[in-house]
């Protein structure tokens, strides 16, 4: 009995756990296609942590497994009537690992002198924002559990062109650096 | 909502080639293929030429403002019938890096070609470099000349002991009907600790025995420099990086090669 009332206050501890959100995304540099779940975080729910998992296949730009995790902020909402908000701007940053076997965590340390090479090939860490357009879900998941839906574009960049547009600030421009992605969220 | 559909959808039309898999991927739907091949192909074989003028440049890595105007200053000089970038066009290695320096290099009046560095051989560089540029080690003959390029990264093979690839360079070094003389070019020279030391005899040895062999060139030191690390009298021929904005044209004339320091 004892076991059994821990148990389900452990559940409710853990109810957390069970994410806000699921998530496909096509593009936006995680993967051909990626899949994720999503949490909404902070006491306004206006930030948003998520966890995603992205494959690009071999005839998509060599084979590659992709994880990535995302934090971001939705610091606007704009009430388009009721079937609708808009997060206009909505920034963040994201970490993915990418799982290949030219891409180490860190360079080997007999191979190379300490300081050799200064970065990781596997971790990329993004700057990015989006913009997410918010609707009520049509009428035929009336009776389901999904909420809302979320249709959003993001736009990224990486520490590599970063570094490189900082250095080419004449001949690269913003959005030679930004890449894009688009992708679906369904709210429960 | 009409207009931020529409806006929404001109975004994402006019952005087409924005829509990124990966900064790891090795090739996309817009990328260059074999430059290298087709670059040569534009140059032909230069039977009649018989002033052999090249620009020597590398590491144009973290440097598209400057490789820009290095394309500038060499389409302004008489007469050069190529550029040779010798290696590390890339910082990491990636494939969007060397499409923005392949990009710019598009604007030389004459052809080029790539050779790889030890960053391009970082991450899925390596890769990405067969698919926009070519094979790592590769040569050609223009003008008589046989240029013999390849890959002298030997730390990022942890000194295996293949690369420099000494059986394929020994093929390359035979003599045939339509090659007077022979230049290497490579991103690492034999001197440098990246280079496999246990090669380094049977390289310039290699070189030292070729009738007609007149340079090694090489880049990644980012300092010009002459070495005759050997007593054969062979220049080993080091070129400063774009960012350092100085490139060498160099000139072979019946066999005989000289060169000058351009900055710019």
């Amino acid at each position: 009995m004892l076991t059994v009332s821990c148990l389900s206050v452990r559940a409710q501890q853990f109810k957390f756990l069970i994410p806000d959100e699921a998530i496909v995304q096509y593009a936006g540099s995680i993967g051909f296609f990626s899949a994720g779940a999503g949490y909404d975080v902070f006491g306004n729910k206006r930030g948003n942590l998520s966890f995603h998992y992205g494959y690009v296949p071999e005839n998509k730009g060599g084979e590659l497994h992709v994880t990535t995790v995302k934090l971001s902020y939705k610091p606007w909402e704009v009430h388009l009537k009721e079937w609708g908000k808009l997060y206009p701007f909505n920034p963040g940053f994201f970490a993915s690992y990418t799982f290949h076997k030219d891409l180490g965590f860190r360079f080997p340390k007999g191979q190379y002198p300490g300081d050799y090479y200064y970065w990781s090939e596997a971790i990329r860490p993004h700057l990015s924002f989006n913009t997410e357009l918010d609707v009520k879900p049509p009428k035929v998941l009336e009776n389901t559990a999904v909420r809302r839906l979320g249709f959003y574009i993001e736009a990224n960049t990486n520490d590599f062109y970063l570094i490189n547009y900082l250095q080419n600030m004449k001949t690269l421009r913003l959005d030679d650096i930004f890449m894009l992605g688009i992708g679906v969220k369904v709210k429960f | 909502m009409k207009t931020f559909t529409l806006f929404f959808i001109c975004i994402i039309l006019s952005s087409c080639n924005h829509f990124e898999f990966s900064p790891n991927q090795t090739f996309d739907s817009i990328s260059l293929k074999d430059i290298n091949a087709t670059n040569l192909k534009r140059l032909g074989s230069g039977v009649n030429d018989d002033t052999v003028k090249f620009v020597l440049t590398g590491d144009s890595q973290r440097s598209r403002d400057e490789t820009v105007k290095l394309c500038r200053t060499v389409n302004a000089i008489d007469g050069i019938d190529l550029v040779v970038l010798a290696g590390d066009i890339t910082e990491f290695g990636a494939l969007k890096e060397m499409l923005w320096i392949s990009r710019t290099l598009q604007d030389l009046t004459m052809p080029y070609v790539a050779v790889i560095g030890n960053h391009d051989e970082t991450g899925r560089g390596k890769e990405s470099f067969r698919n926009m540029f070519g094979e790592l080690n590769y040569s050609f003959v223009y003008g008589g000349i046989k240029f013999i390029c390849h890959d002298t990264n030997s730390r990022e093979y942890d000194f295996n002991g293949q690369v420099p690839n000494m059986p394929w360079m020994k093929e390359q070094l035979k003599p045939s009907q339509d090659v007077t003389g022979f230049v290497a070019v490579s991103h690492v020279p034999v001197n440098s600790l990246d280079f496999d030391s246990k090669l380094r005899e049977d390289y310039m040895a290699s070189f030292a025995q070729t009738p007609g062999f007149l340079a090694s060139l090489h880049a990644h030191t980012h300092n010009h420099e002459v070495l005759y690390p050997d007593k054969s009298g062979i220049p080993y021929i080091v070129t400063s990086s774009i960012g350092n904005r100085e490139f060498l044209v160099i000139q072979i004339v019946n066999n005989k090669l000289s060169f000058e320091r351009v900055p710019f």
